[in-house]
């Protein structure tokens, strides 16, 4: 099965972009049962877009706001939920102190080599 | 064998056998209701079959290889019927003789029903209705809440199994202790819940669940002392309760104790014992068995709710060790372990409390402490029983007014 990790970080104050991946988890990324990932940027740079009766409405920011904020994007292959959130719990190992990982199985989807 | 008994106990290994075969907890369940239903018509009427389970088996297997062939988008989705819907159904004879080899995967079945990643209330429902064959109308009466409820609560946790990939198999070794202790988690759960007096008998559900486990996990030594300690406590059900009223330990008719299952219990927790660890069912269950005996050791009852309190970290069991020490070394010495506890929320705690302040002869601040546990109290008999208190203590703040300076 397909899963997706979406990690959640707590807010920090430095430049993420400009900070590597710790060695540790890009091992990680090059397991070969990740099958793509993706970093994203602090939710300071979202922007929503919603359809409000037929109205497009644009709002600074992420859609949900909450203190933790969506960080990244793993694509994983594994047997069963078990395998998926063992993956999830080593990359829990070396991300940052107060990140969060939700494991959603993929339904379908299609990836581009980046 | 009535159709009733033999659905009660062979609905968990038919259901976890099919879920084996099928892979999908809700097809498995469609048709082995389906099988039972077919049962239930022809048993009567041309015999039982010599092999129950494996007629059951076959008969749900086949009435699910006629669904998918309807549906036969779900057939790639399912492991072992892609080959089963070329060849066509066999007949239910086909599997009988063998069926004494049929793998009995109740095991997997409740480490599916009770995965962490399912909500409590999720577990608890699914494994009354996977592994207990409770219908979800008994499971909505237990719970008191309405069927529509109920009906959501189970469909979602078990697209929740299907589509989030929840495994049905036994933990590998590293995971077992945590995943074992969340199973024997929902039967005592479902246990205490029975100890409410609605309905349903979860009381006799859980004991049924605890059984199996232990018939199922011989090596484990809580999976064994779960069962003891349900039983050990359920023995006294029918001397726990005179006229309506709550009878305490000591005044209890020891003849309307079940020896039979004192027995029961008693070898269970032998056998755990053996294996020479002690989690927190093994030392309950221990305790369980201490207060049967006559007089009550309290000292050793003291001692193991001490280590009961180092391996759960528990303020309701410190409150339980309270009770213990105040036998041994006087009322006082018990309330003085009760001051530094934070249980305000919890009934019990304050009937406790007016109990020993009642014996150290406090008897206005016992007044007190009954009525805080007579606001707290969700049963009838514990409410009859505390307003008997309330007014005992009350006659005594009459006749003696200066005690009453709260």
């Amino acid at each position: 099965m397909q899963y997706a990790l979406l990690a959640y970080s707590p807010p920090e104050d430095t430049d993420r972009a400009t900070r590597p991946i710790p060695g540790d988890l890009a091992a990680l990324l090059d397991r070969p049962d990740v099958t793509g990932w993706a970093r994203l940027h602090a939710d300071e740079s979202a922007t929503t877009l919603r359809n409000d009766e037929e109205r497009m409405l644009l709002t600074d920011g992420p859609f949900i706001d909450s203190k933790e904020y969506l960080a990244g994007l793993i694509l994983i292959e594994a047997d069963d939920l078990d395998g998926a959130l063992a993956i999830a719990e080593r990359m829990l190992q070396v991300t940052r102190p107060g990140t969060a990982i939700e494991v959603r199985p993929v339904i379908d989807g299609r990836l581009r080599g980046a | 064998m009535a159709l009733d008994t033999v659905f009660r106990d062979q609905w968990g290994r038919v259901l976890a056998t099919l879920v084996g075969i099928l892979g999908d907890i809700e097809l498995a369940e469609d048709a082995a209701a389906e099988a039972f239903a077919v049962a239930a018509e022809r048993w009567p009427r041309d015999g039982e079959p010599a092999n129950p389970i494996g007629w059951l088996i076959t008969t749900a297997r086949n009435r699910a290889i006629d669904h998918l062939r309807r549906r036969q988008v779900l057939a790639d989705k399912t492991k072992l019927l892609a080959r089963d819907i070329e060849t066509g159904p066999q007949p239910p004879e086909a599997l009988m003789d063998d069926a004494a080899t049929i793998p009995d995967e109740r095991l997997e079945l409740i480490f599916t029903c009770c995965h962490p990643a399912l909500s409590l209330e999720a577990q608890v429902a699914l494994t009354l209705r996977a592994l207990g064959g409770l219908t979800t109308d008994e499971i909505a009466l237990a719970f008191l809440v309405p069927f529509e409820t109920m009906s959501k609560r189970l469909t979602r946790a078990k697209h929740k199994i299907r589509h989030a990939g929840i495994p049905f198999a036994i933990p590998p070794d590293h995971q077992l202790p945590d995943r074992l202790a969340a199973v024997l988690a929902v039967v005592y759960l479902i246990f205490n819940q029975g100890w409410g007096g609605g309905r349903v008998d979860l009381a006799a559900e859980a004991i049924h669940l605890g059984r199996a486990l232990a018939d199922l996990m011989p090596d484990e030594p809580e999976a064994l002392a779960l069962p003891a300690l349900m039983l050990l406590h359920d023995a006294r059900k029918a001397a726990r309760l005179r006229d309506g009223q709550i009878v305490p330990l000591d005044d209890q008719d020891r003849t309307l104790w079940d020896t039979r299952q004192i027995d029961e219990g008693r070898a269970l927790l032998r056998r755990a014992m053996a294996r020479g660890q002690t989690g927190p069912y093994l030392v309950q269950a221990a305790i369980a068995d201490l207060h049967l005996h006559e007089p009550r050791d309290w000292r050793q009852i003291a001692a193991l709710y001490q280590t009961l309190a180092r391996q759960t970290r528990s303020p309701i069991v410190e409150m339980n060790r309270a009770i213990a020490v105040a036998e041994i070394d006087g009322p006082e010495a018990g309330l003085a372990i009760l001051d530094g506890l934070d249980l305000d929320h919890y009934r019990y705690f304050h009937s406790t409390r007016a109990e020993l302040l009642r014996r150290a002869g406090r008897d206005g601040e016992a007044h007190h402490a009954y009525r805080r546990a007579l606001d707290l109290a969700q049963t009838e008999p514990e409410q009859r029983f505390l307003a008997g208190r309330l007014a005992e203590t009350k006659s005594s703040v009459r006749r003696e007014p200066g005690c009453d300076s709260t």
